[in-house]
């Protein structure tokens, strides 16, 4: 458990006593409200997660590392945007994965494409957050964040 | 719900069981591999997804709605921008974490730009990722990708308030706890009143809920079934 997961449990445990303390029939009403929501959003979790474990083994991220260092730069950067895209890759794996890439020489903007839409857009959240938040905001928002990744990704290659 | 209607709507649920069975069909070795591999994700749901929910609902009952409009609406300008992106970079746990945390807070009045912002800054901009990039990829390189992002979200969360508004997003049934009413339906026989007294009421010709109390479920369970019209139903939380 990383710090901030850490504080994020103090917090709410301290928020949760001070709630009881003020007002026992709405603290209860609130875990309750809590539970109803982990309820409704469980099967969508599980198959985000079952999605990810799936692809992850379809896509080891080795060989996305060598796919993605064999290519131009213009076909890398589309590929790894995608690719990154598709994927969620933990970042304990992702960022040692691409420093090794970017050491051994390979340009920085499929790697910052990479890095970008790999946390910014997501496919297997997708259905999730259609639900949560509607059609039209959830294909604006991955779209738009799709859009900015390629950008950024070549505004460094620029800078760096 | 129908079974179609219920396939209907867990189609993503479908696909990745189809796709586990054609996996464990082809390769085995492969679908036990993404099997153990979805381990650490259910890990980290685990750490974090039940202190979010708790952590929603209790600002869903505790936040006043004309704090968040006054930090997070639609004019809080700089202020509401800059106050979403420390709520999103101080946040833990993946992506869809921050979806219910801030459908609240959109519910409460916080503008589609900050709800924006918040939700690409939770799964961008984490501090213990940064660390862990300036480890792997050098401070510079760290910092400005972070420039860049910060500069980026600012850009297209204002263009996707510019092409969604409000009224595009699912309507937030107000999250309440208990049963539901239809009224149309009701024919006012008066069995549920007689069943669960302290749970509803009859309100002239029709029955009407009791808002004040906590259901007991088992006794809720049985008025339900004893409707003749089937009027009541259990909707559970929203």
């Amino acid at each position: 458990m990383d710090v901030f997961t850490i504080a994020i449990w103090v917090v709410t445990i301290v928020f949760l006593i001070v709630s009881l303390v003020k007002d026992k029939a709405k603290t209860k009403k609130a875990l309750k409200m809590a539970l109803g929501m982990g309820k409704g959003m469980l099967v969508s979790m599980l198959s985000i997660i079952f999605a990810i474990g799936l692809i992850f083994t379809i896509l080891p991220p080795e060989e996305i590392a060598k796919f993605v260092g064999n290519q131009s730069v213009i076909v890398a950067t589309i590929a790894a945007a995608l690719i990154g895209t598709i994927t969620l890759v933990p970042a304990f794996i992702a960022f040692p994965l691409v420093g090794t890439l970017v050491g051994a020489g390979v340009s920085v903007v499929p790697a910052v494409a990479f890095l970008t839409t790999l946390t910014m857009v997501g496919v297997v959240t997708f259905p999730l957050e259609k639900k949560e938040f509607g059609m039209k905001f959830t294909a604006v928002r991955n779209g738009l964040s799709f859009v900015f990744a390629i950008i950024i990704a070549l505004v460094m290659g620029v800078i760096i | 719900m129908s079974i179609l209607k219920k396939l209907k709507g867990n189609i993503f649920l479908v696909v990745v069981i189809a796709a586990y069975i054609v996996m464990f069909i082809v390769r085995p070795d492969m679908g036990v591999e993404s099997i153990k591999n979805s381990g650490y994700y259910i890990k980290e749901m685990l750490l974090i997804m039940p202190v979010i929910f708790i952590l929603t609902a209790l600002l869903d009952l505790w936040l006043p709605k004309e704090k968040v409009i006054r930090y997070l609406g639609k004019d809080s300008k700089a202020k509401g921008i800059a106050f979403s992106f420390i709520l999103g970079s101080i946040s833990a746990g993946p992506v869809y974490a921050a979806f219910p945390m801030c459908v609240m807070l959109h519910k409460k009045g916080a503008s589609i730009r900050n709800i924006v912002i918040i939700l690409s800054s939770w799964a961008v901009i984490k501090i213990p990722m940064l660390v862990n990039e300036a480890k792997f990829l050098g401070l510079k390189f760290m910092a400005i990708r972070w420039i860049l992002t910060v500069i980026a979200i600012i850009i297209f969360s204002w263009i996707t308030a510019k092409i969604v508004k409000d009224k595009d997003l699912p309507t937030q049934i107000p999250a309440h706890i208990g049963p539901s009413l239809n009224r149309d339906a009701c024919m006012g026989c008066g069995l549920c009143v007689k069943h669960y007294p302290e749970m509803f009421v009859m309100d002239g010709k029709k029955a009407d809920i009791n808002k004040e109390i906590d259901p007991d479920p088992e006794k809720l369970k049985q008025t339900i079934d004893v409707c003749p019209v089937k009027a009541i139903s259990n909707q559970g939380y929203s």
